[in-house]
Formats: C-alpha cells, sequence, structure tokens
C-alpha cells in the first residue's frame, strides 16, 4: 500500500514537472493563462520547479524499489506524464492553471 | 539523390515505415498483449483459474511425471526425414530434463529432450512437453491451445512463421527499420523538445495525425529504442548463427572446454547413475542465495544426462526482484546431491545483456510497470497506425485528382493491419468460448478463427475503402471498429455465459487475471464504439472541406 502511494506520487510529481516545463514555453503558456508568454524570469523558475520534481518523482521510485526496476519505472512513468500533458492542453488547458500560483 | 540530409531521411523514414510498418504493427501489438500472456491464458482455459503456485516437489510431484514423458506426437512427425531408416516407437533416453515456472504461473509446463535413434546427426534431440497441475502433478489436456503465451507470444517476434525461422528474420528486419525509422524520424521531426508537448485535434486531419505520430513517437521514444534494440539483441543467436556455421568447430571446442573448467559434463558416462534428492538440492541453492542476501523462489530447474553417471542438476532463481534475467545458477550432482558450481557474478557486457534481455523479457514482479509497458507498447501502435494514416491524408487528394489508386490501397491495408488485426484477436477470444470443449484439435480451429477472421478483414478493408479514391473517408474504419466492440462485449459475455466467471464474481474474489482482461475488452469496446461514432460523424464530408472550416475546440474535444 506504501509502495503503491508512493508510486503515485512519483507519476503526480512527473506530471506535474512535465507541466511546468510545458508552461515555460510561450505557446503552451498562452493556452493555459491566456496571455501572452510570461516573463522570463518565471519561465526560469518554471524551468527550475519542473526539473526539481522529475528529480522528485526519481528518488521516490528508487524508495521503492531496486534502483535497476525504478529507473524503468521512471522512464514510464514519464511518458506516461507527457502523454497526459499533452492531451490536457490539447483539450482542457484551464486545468494546469492549478500548478501557476495565483499573483 | 536529395537536396539535403532531411529529404533522404524523409523518403527513408516514408517508405522503410510504410511497408515494415504492417510487421512493426503486429509486433508491437501482440507483444503489447504478451505483457499479460500469462492473464490471457487463464481467460481462454478456465481450468487453470487459480493462483499461481511455486516450484512443487521434484521427488513426489516432478519425478513421476517426467519419468512418464515421450517425445510429443507431432514431434516424432517432425523427425522423420531426420532419421536414417525407420522411426523409433520408444525412447528410452533422455538427454534432459526440465520445469519452468513464474509468479503469475498456476500451472507448470515441464519438457523432456530425448535422444532420437539412427538420427542423421548423433546431437540431435526430440522433444515431448507437457502442462500439469503443480499442486497434484496431473497432467492437463495438451490440445488446449495457451493463446497468450503459445499465439500472441510467439506472433510478436515470429509471427508463427515457422519454416526456416522465416518470421523471425522478418521480424528481426522490421526491428532493424523500426530503429532506422526512429533515428531519421527524429531528424525529420527537428522540433522534438519544442513540439514535445504539441497535439492539435482541432486543426485539419492531417495536422492533427501528424501530431499524434509524433507524440506518441517522441514521449515513448526510449521505450521503442530499448525494445527493438534489445529484442534485437535477444535473438542474436539467430541473426548470426556463427556458432553453428562457419566458427562451428571453434564453438564445439570451447563447449568442450568450458565443461572441463566448470566440471559439468559435457557428454554422458555411458555408466547408469542415480538421481538423489532433489527437493534437497533446492532447499540447498534457496538457502545459498539466501546467504548472498538475494532470497528467491526457485524458477527454473533442469536435469542433464538423465539417469547417466554423469547426470547433473542445475537449480536457478526466479528474478522477480530486478530487471535483470541472470538466475544465479547452481549445479549440483545429480547421483551425491554434492555442489559442483555456482554460477559466478556476471561480467559487465553479461551485465548489459542481462538487464536488456530481462527488461524485454520482464520475469519480475512489478504491476505498475508491467502497465506501462503495455502502454509503452500501444502507443507504438498508435504511433505506426497514425503513421499510416498520414500517408494516406497527405497524398489522397493529389491521388484522386489524377486518378491514382496509391492512397486507397494503402488505406485497404492499413484497415487490415489496425482494426483487422483487433478483429482476428477477438475473433479468437470469441471462437475460446464458443468451440466445444471435447472438439479434438481444439487449439487448431482457435487458430484458423484468428487467420479467417483476419482474411475477412482485409477483404472488407480493401472493398470498402473505395471512397479514398475520391478523397473522402473510408467506411471501413468506422465499420471495423464497429465490429471490434461488437466482439470485444461478445467475447465478455461469453465468458460470462460459458465459465459463469463475471465481472462481479471476478472482482469480489479478486481474480485479477480474469477480471483484468475482461476489464480491457470492456474499456477497447467503449473506445472502439466512440471512435466508428466519431467516423461516422465525420464521414460523408469531404475531408478538403473539412480542413478549410476547421472544426471548432468542442466539437474536436468530443471527436
Amino acid at each position: 500500500m506504501r509502495d503503491a502511494l508512493m508510486l503515485l506520487a512519483a507519476q503526480a510529481a512527473n506530471v506535474a514537472g512535465l507541466a511546468w516545463l510545458a508552461l515555460a514555453m510561450p505557446v503552451h503558456w498562452e493556452q493555459v493563462c491566456g496571455r501572452s508568454a510570461c516573463h522570463p524570469r518565471a519561465a526560469r523558475l518554471l524551468r527550475a520547479a519542473g526539473a526539481g520534481a522529475l528529480a522528485v518523482s526519481l528518488l521516490l521510485c528508487m524508495a521503492v524499489d531496486h534502483p535497476s526496476m525504478a529507473s524503468l519505472v521512471w522512464v514510464m512513468s514519464l511518458a506516461a506524464a507527457a502523454l497526459a500533458v499533452a492531451f490536457t492542453l490539447a483539450w482542457r488547458p484551464h486545468w494546469l492553471r492549478v500548478l501557476v500560483p495565483a499573483r | 539523390m536529395f537536396q539535403n540530409l532531411r529529404l533522404t531521411m524523409a523518403w527513408l523514414h516514408t517508405w522503410f515505415g510504410l511497408v515494415l510498418g504492417f510487421v512493426l504493427m503486429v509486433v508491437f501489438f501482440f507483444g503489447a498483449l504478451s505483457v499479460f500472456d500469462r492473464e490471457i491464458d487463464r481467460w481462454a482455459i478456465p481450468e487453470t483459474r487459480f493462483e499461481p503456485q511455486p516450484m512443487p516437489s521434484f521427488d513426489k510431484v516432478l519425478r513421476p511425471v517426467f519419468e512418464s514423458m515421450q517425445p510429443d506426437p507431432g514431434q516424432i512427425e517432425l523427425a522423420r526425414s531426420r532419421v536414417d531408416g525407420p522411426m523409433a516407437t520408444h525412447f528410452p533416453v533422455a538427454k534432459t530434463w526440465g520445469a519452468y515456472t513464474t509468479h503469475r504461473d498456476p500451472v507448470l509446463g515441464v519438457f523432456a529432450g530425448f535422444e532420437l535413434p539412427n538420427a542423421k546427426d548423433p546431437d540431435d534431440i526430440i522433444w515431448g512437453t507437457r502442462t500439469i497441475d503443480p499442486r497434484t502433478g496431473k497432467t492437463l489436456p495438451d490440445d488446449q491451445l495457451k493463446i497468450g503465451s503459445q499465439f500472441f507470444y510467439p506472433l510478436h517476434y515470429s509471427l508463427n512463421i515457422n519454416w526456416r525461422d522465416l518470421g523471425t528474420w522478418i521480424v528481426g528486419f522490421a526491428a532493424l527499420v523500426m530503429l532506422v525509422a526512429l533515428v531519421s524520424g527524429v531528424i525529420v521531426h527537428r522540433k522534438l523538445f519544442r513540439e514535445l508537448f504539441t497535439f492539435r485535434p482541432g486543426k485539419n486531419t492531417q495536422r492533427s495525425v501528424l501530431d499524434l505520430h509524433n507524440l506518441t513517437g517522441v514521449v515513448a521514444l526510449p521505450f521503442h529504442f530499448v525494445f527493438a534494440f534489445s529484442g534485437l539483441l535477444i535473438f542474436g543467436g539467430t541473426y548470426f548463427p556463427i556458432g553453428h556455421t562457419q566458427l562451428k568447430p571453434l564453438h564445439d571446442l570451447h563447449e568442450v572446454l568450458e565443461s572441463q573448467e566448470t566440471g559439468l559434463p559435457h557428454e554422458r558416462a555411458g555408466v547408469p547413475g542415480r538421481l538423489a534428492s532433489v527437493d534437497a538440492m533446492m532447499a540447498e541453492a534457496q538457502r545459498r542465495w539466501q546467504a548472498r542476501g538475494m532470497a528467491g523462489e526457485v524458477g527454473f530447474l533442469t536435469v542433464r544426462h538423465v539417469g547417466d553417471a554423469n547426470a547433473y542438476v542445475s537449480i536457478y532463481r526466479a528474478g522477480t526482484d530486478r530487471i535483470a534475467l541472470t538466475g544465479e545458477g547452481i549445479h549440483f550432482n545429480a547421483a551425491t546431491g554434492e555442489v559442483i558450481r555456482e554460477d559466478p557474478p556476471p561480467t559487465v557486457a553479461q551485465h548489459i545483456n542481462t538487464f536488456l534481455t530481462g527488461l524485454h523479457l520482464q520475469h519480475f514482479r512489478h504491476w505498475t510497470l508491467r502497465w506501462l509497458y503495455l502502454m509503452g507498447g500501444l502507443l507504438g501502435c498508435v504511433c505506426i497506425a497514425t503513421g499510416f494514416l498520414f500517408f494516406v491524408e497527405k497524398r489522397k487528394r493529389q491521388h484522386a485528382a489524377q486518378g491514382l489508386r496509391g492512397a486507397r490501397w494503402v488505406d485497404g491495408f492499413a484497415v487490415s493491419a489496425v482494426t483487422g488485426m483487433l478483429v482476428a484477436a477477438l475473433a479468437m477470444l470469441v471462437a475460446n468460448r464458443l468451440l466445444p470443449a471435447d472438439l479434438p484439435g481444439r487449439g487448431d480451429w482457435e487458430q484458423y478463427a484468428f487467420w479467417a477472421a483476419w482474411a475477412l478483414a482485409l477483404a472488407h478493408g480493401l472493398w470498402r475503402t473505395a471512397p479514398v479514391a475520391q478523397a473522402r473517408i473510408a467506411p471501413a474504419w468506422a465499420e471495423q471498429c464497429l465490429a471490434v466492440a461488437v466482439l470485444a462485449v461478445a467475447a465478455v459475455l461469453l465468458n460470462w455465459v460459458t465459465t459463469g466467471d463475471h465481472l462481479g464474481r471476478t472482482l469480489a474474489a479478486g481474480y485479477w487475471p480474469v477480471a483484468g482482461v475482461d476489464l480491457f475488452l470492456l474499456g477497447a469496446a467503449a473506445m472502439a464504439f466512440l471512435a466508428a461514432r466519431a467516423l461516422r460523424r465525420r464521414s460523408g464530408v469531404p475531408s478538403a472541406s473539412a480542413a478549410a472550416n476547421a472544426p471548432s475546440r468542442s466539437e474536436a474535444a468530443r471527436a
């Protein structure tokens, strides 16, 4: 049960991480927030948060499984997350607004 | 020939991808199903719907089974051309016995290899196989086809064309082309990262199909590449058979030297020998694994030179807790039960090899990863299918204007390779539930149902894609999607009617092998139904005008 929750958290971290990386791109930022291009500093921040979340996800995978297995789980989970982000951007982009702190 | 590298790569990607794409579709789809081959076996053979079992007692259960085994009648038929003179009726000398199980197997597959009397090649072996219930040792009828592990699984690496390994060679070539297609695809695509999350369902069909092709290709790129590569690696011995051709003398000498080094006899002594308790050897092997900090179950055991003074027993560990396919083999003297040798830790090259083959063959116990693998395989299918669609979309208006039929034929074959393949697989499951249980050669009939359904889908696909020649959507797609939905629901209902195992019961009992297959079938039916409806709504509208006034976002969302 604990392992399943950790893997779920890893998957969530991957989705959030890739979504932040996507939001750092002007096209996707516009899709989600409706305004053209965020501040370059905000984009840098988004990229850092994205990379951080992916790293956290890898650590969570490592905590559950043998490192060889964890690396595979992480890579495959990244693919699933990328797909989820792309489909959300295509059909329900406003859902990703929860990942952008209100200012 | 071309102005630049990118155009060259585009040509390569288009044409090799198109031709071998049909093979790759089969490889990816049935490879994806093979992730759950044991579960499909449970669905197809209701007598085997019980919990997975560990390796049973050798002395009490397996030994009497092995001692009563003889080569399979089918194998004897096949071996007739390999002997001088008449075929033996009795095969007294067993060269090897083996039993193999995984953490997902309720039933146990055992095999025995016998010396072939009067064989042209003195090293020739003739095989007998059996499936037993490890709880009792009872033999299960062997004309029940394990649809998952004996049909879908070999289909994905050999297309079930066994003549001179032709199918394996075709698949190998397709895997090589897959690697080429991935590299050339990345070069053609260029915007690998910039368009990583780009999918525009609202744009014209050609654009959104290409988006989906790129998306499914790129997000699972590591998966696609590593699986094509490791698949080639697994069959390296088939593709580079130097050990049995140019380098045969060296190979044979190596075997002899290796056996001197390892102490495992290469030949029979010709003197009868006895077999001590193999259960004690299994216990000793497990004790030694535990001492090394890798406690585990027995996954595979063999006895070599059975009944001879040189006999030895090899016991391998089931690799449920790691990717690498190693086994940590421990070898025992069959007569005394003494350890002859423990396999040394793998070298760096072996580490890489066992990791790559292990990640492809998936002996590990990790259900999340299994589902993610299924997703990877199906993403490959979507990538190939959208490749076909893009090919057709890009050309069909031009072909229609010029009176060419190329796009129409490609669309016909694409329908057959994508939805036709689903129809065939589902028809097989339906046949499995409809054919009488005591029908002789039942497994053969199931295979005929598979191929017949596919042939029918091909004929239908070629017939009902005629409108593509007028640059319209072929009705074949929607019709076959509907067939998929109907067959999938029928399979679930037939499973209920013939076995009583409806979802309410399997879910309540937590029997996931059957519940999972049923749920997957219902999910597939729902998606196929929605796809059929969306296609119906769009058909009739010539895509040229559809492109001109691209559908609104909400419409696209519903489609």
